[in-house]
């Protein structure tokens, strides 16, 4: 999705960088498995969070696969569990609403490359959809919602937040007990709060350009896309309230293989996107790492 | 019950001391205060009580052994009690019990149908939208409160208590999301928790003192 949701990699030990690695071209695999190639395309570090968040307590069995991007050297992959799937099926509906959303919202040639790629990928997007048909449907309905909000130039950014964060809670409730569907819930209810907010904050300048609707230019009233200081204070401080629900509901987790991952995605990975998209510096490493690789 | 050394994930062969600082950990990361007015209070709750179980049934078997002994009772979980909003309307009163039970929209329904929206009437429409997870929106019914009745403390430490960023349990090393210091807003926080918290009936100073 936006991939703000990832580990400090410096922080990892050896034994978890390879663990998320595995978790993460495991997804890449399931995707192309059971969505084709192109589905590929989709994979992200959010959902991968989400993968390892869902996760038993059992240790998944992995094995060696090669792929395009790793041809000779086979990386271990996950093998296909549960929270896999569901990971791999939500990756595909957010995957292409994000597309869809693009394909209405860019101009030009962007607004092209959306529309195909929402076409190649629509035989993916309806096997997914089958394969979570209510997960879809709530996927569906808030993402209208959001768009009617933005029409609308809804100024609240807690009613546009909710859109989007309550898809993220729906995912929750195929969960087993009644507990763990309570406590993801609101853990994946404040994240999606936390990827929608950041995510204006990110585009903030470029919608106050082009004109283009932005929760916190309505909210915060900047008719040049910069917050003043207070503004920026008091958007940070409901981040924290978000981030401090997350906090309280991943401790009434029981523990899980990718533990360690979790915690310095919680604690060390969101708020150094914070840090970078506050900055103003999120952007510009990825600007200068698609200009990397490009040359 | 379960084993109560399982509960804090030491082993039976563990020091005094070791077992001490495994229960202040835990004792720390599902403290009352980290929950305060959160929908899963009552799960932290049953955790705390688990785990000062888990400690009383060790320091017992340990002092019988002629170890040392804890003393006092474990930390006694407070739920939401009734408490009467002295100086408040009925309808006020009924809103804030309904909100204490977490029935959201009839507390909205009943605060949208009032025609005078005085300081409390901002106050509490914040506070269903805190319990929503509306944070933003929260905030600035609470402000709004604050500014209406200057001299009101639940107003103005529910105002200090949002602009501080609240408060939660923290690894050692984890960051937050101001990009401040974490930890010299602790004892501030502690305090405005404390006084925030009694707006649903809760009390928290009493039980800072984790043993």
């Amino acid at each position: 999705m936006y991939g703000y949701v990832r580990p400090v990699k410096g922080e990892l030990k050896v034994s978890e960088f390879e663990l998320f690695q595995s978790v993460y071209c495991g997804l890449c695999q399931e995707l192309a498995r059971r969505y084709g190639f192109l589905s590929r395309f989709l994979v992200n570090y959010d959902l991968t969070f989400l993968a390892m968040l869902l996760a038993g307590p059992e240790q998944a069995m992995t094995c060696p696969r090669r792929c395009p991007v790793h041809p000779l050297r086979p990386i271990r992959c996950l093998g296909g569990c549960e929270s896999l799937q569901t990971a791999a099926d939500m990756t595909v509906v957010l995957g292409w609403w994000k597309l869809a959303d693009g394909a209405q919202d860019k101009r030009g040639v962007k607004a092209l490359g959306c529309k195909l790629a929402c076409f190649a990928l629509r035989g993916a997007y309806r096997r997914a959809a089958a394969s979570q048909p209510l997960l879809a449907a709530e996927a569906e309905s808030d993402l209208r919602r959001l768009r009617a909000l933005e029409e609308e130039r809804c100024p609240s950014l807690d009613r546009a937040a909710d859109a989007f964060a309550s898809i993220l809670r729906a995912i929750a409730s195929g969960q087993k007990t009644e507990q763990r569907r309570r406590v993801l819930g609101e853990l994946l209810y404040h994240l999606g709060r936390i990827i929608y907010i950041l995510d204006a904050v990110d585009d903030l300048a470029d919608d106050a350009e082009t004109g283009s609707y932005n929760p916190l230019r309505f909210r915060f009233q900047t008719a040049d896309g910069k917050l003043s200081e207070e503004d920026e204070r008091t958007l940070r401080a409901g981040l924290q309230l978000s981030h401090n629900a997350i906090s309280g509901a991943y401790a009434l987790l029981d523990g899980n293989p990718y533990s360690g991952i979790l915690t310095n995605t919680i604690y060390l990975g969101l708020p150094a996107a914070t840090q970078a998209v506050f900055a103003g510096t999120w952007n510009a490493g990825a600007k200068l790492k698609r200009e990397r690789s490009s040359l | 019950m379960n084993d109560p050394y399982s509960v804090l994930g030491v082993s039976p062969s563990a020091s005094d001391d070791e077992v001490k600082r495994a229960y202040r950990d835990l004792a720390r990361k599902y403290h009352p205060d980290n929950y305060h007015d959160n929908p899963l209070a009552d799960l932290a709750s049953e955790k705390m009580k688990e785990i000062n179980e888990a400690y009383d049934a060790i320091t017992k078997s340990r002092e019988q052994g002629g170890s040392y002994g804890r003393g006092g009772s474990a930390y006694q979980s407070q739920g939401a009690g009734q408490r009467q909003y002295a100086g408040s309307n009925a309808q006020y009163v009924q809103i804030r019990n309904l909100i204490n039970a977490n029935d959201l929209a009839q507390a909205e329904a009943m605060l949208n149908a009032m025609s005078n929206h005085d300081a409390e009437w901002y106050y509490l429409m914040g506070s269903v939208y805190w319990r929503r997870g509306w944070m933003d929106q929260a905030g600035q019914y609470f402000r709004t409160a604050a500014t209406m009745e200057p001299g009101n403390v639940e107003y103005r430490n529910a105002v200090q208590y949002m602009n501080q960023g609240g408060q939660a349990y923290r690894p050692a090393g984890g960051m937050d999301m101001m990009g401040g210091d974490a930890a010299c807003n602790l004892c501030q926080n502690l305090i405005c928790a404390d006084c925030c918290c009694e707006m649903v009936g809760g009390n928290l100073i009493p039980c800072i003192g984790c043993r």
